[in-house]
């Protein structure tokens, strides 16, 4: 993947993040019960990721403890949201590689064995969790 | 590299490869050493079509990302239940179109 087009994928996926959260915000207040996650909506049981969603809504409400509550991958999502339109912008502006280069070192890192196999725990651990929560 | 070599390469290996990139190929592998063929074995490979069935039990989970080599957008996907469930039915279409350039990119190292 070239540099133009992880930035460009970024950027739209940020849009779609950041307007598909707005919109579920005020979807929430009449407790709409939408989800476009496939793997639930055949299965009828939660997916790794189910719930990240109401987790960074959570956290912008200020609830630290229920947003992990609900789902810790919403911290790193959340995360990303916050920092990737930051870092994009000065990219871009300044006509530099440091996210894509540090895209190219995380997908390196996350090749190592050791660290690929403890991070698969952690993420099948949490879907134990969410589907024990039933999300 | 004799083109008898090239063309049992290309014969047994042409469903891994974009059909625009045989021709590119076959140029390099002809002026390419005769070293090079146990390099050429030993790549690894991946089929278009198990990446295809991959994605279509398993997209949404990012796994197809994965088994192909693209991590990052693995774990955007993982993390996305498959962009919303819109990126995993786009990877539907794309997968095997994906497959197969990194499955040159893995070629590209050796030519």
């Amino acid at each position: 993947m070239t540099r133009n087009r992880l930035y460009l994928f970024l950027f739209l996926g940020l849009i779609a993040g950041y307007s598909y959260v707005l919109w579920e915000s005020y979807v929430r207040i009449f407790n709409h019960p939408f989800t476009p996650c496939i793997f639930k909506n055949t299965t009828g049981i939660a997916c790794p990721s189910c719930g990240v969603t109401r987790s960074v809504l959570l956290l912008m409400q200020g609830g630290l403890t229920s947003a992990i509550l609900m789902n810790p991958l919403g911290l790193v999502v959340a995360a990303i949201m916050a920092i990737a339109p930051l870092w994009l912008l000065y990219d871009v502006s300044l006509k530099k590689n440091t996210l894509y280069n540090s895209y190219l070192k995380t997908e390196k890192v996350l090749r190592i064995p050791w660290i690929a196999i403890l991070l698969f725990i952690l993420i099948a651990a949490n879907w134990a969790w969410n589907i024990h929560k039933g999300l | 590299m004799d083109s008898q070599k090239v063309d049992m390469f290309l014969m047994t290996n042409a469903k891994y490869f974009q059909a625009k990139h045989l021709n590119y190929i076959r140029e390099r592998l002809q002026v390419a050493d005769d070293s090079k063929w146990p390099l050429l074995q030993s790549a690894d490979l991946k089929d278009p079509t198990t990446s295809l069935i991959i994605s279509i039990f398993a997209g949404s989970l990012g796994i197809d990302r994965f088994i192909i080599g693209d991590t990052g957008l693995g774990v955007g996907k993982l993390l996305t239940c498959g962009g919303l469930g819109i990126w995993a039915i786009v990877d539907w279409f794309l997968i095997s179109d994906a497959t197969k350039a990194k499955n040159m990119e893995k070629l590209q190292m050796f030519l």
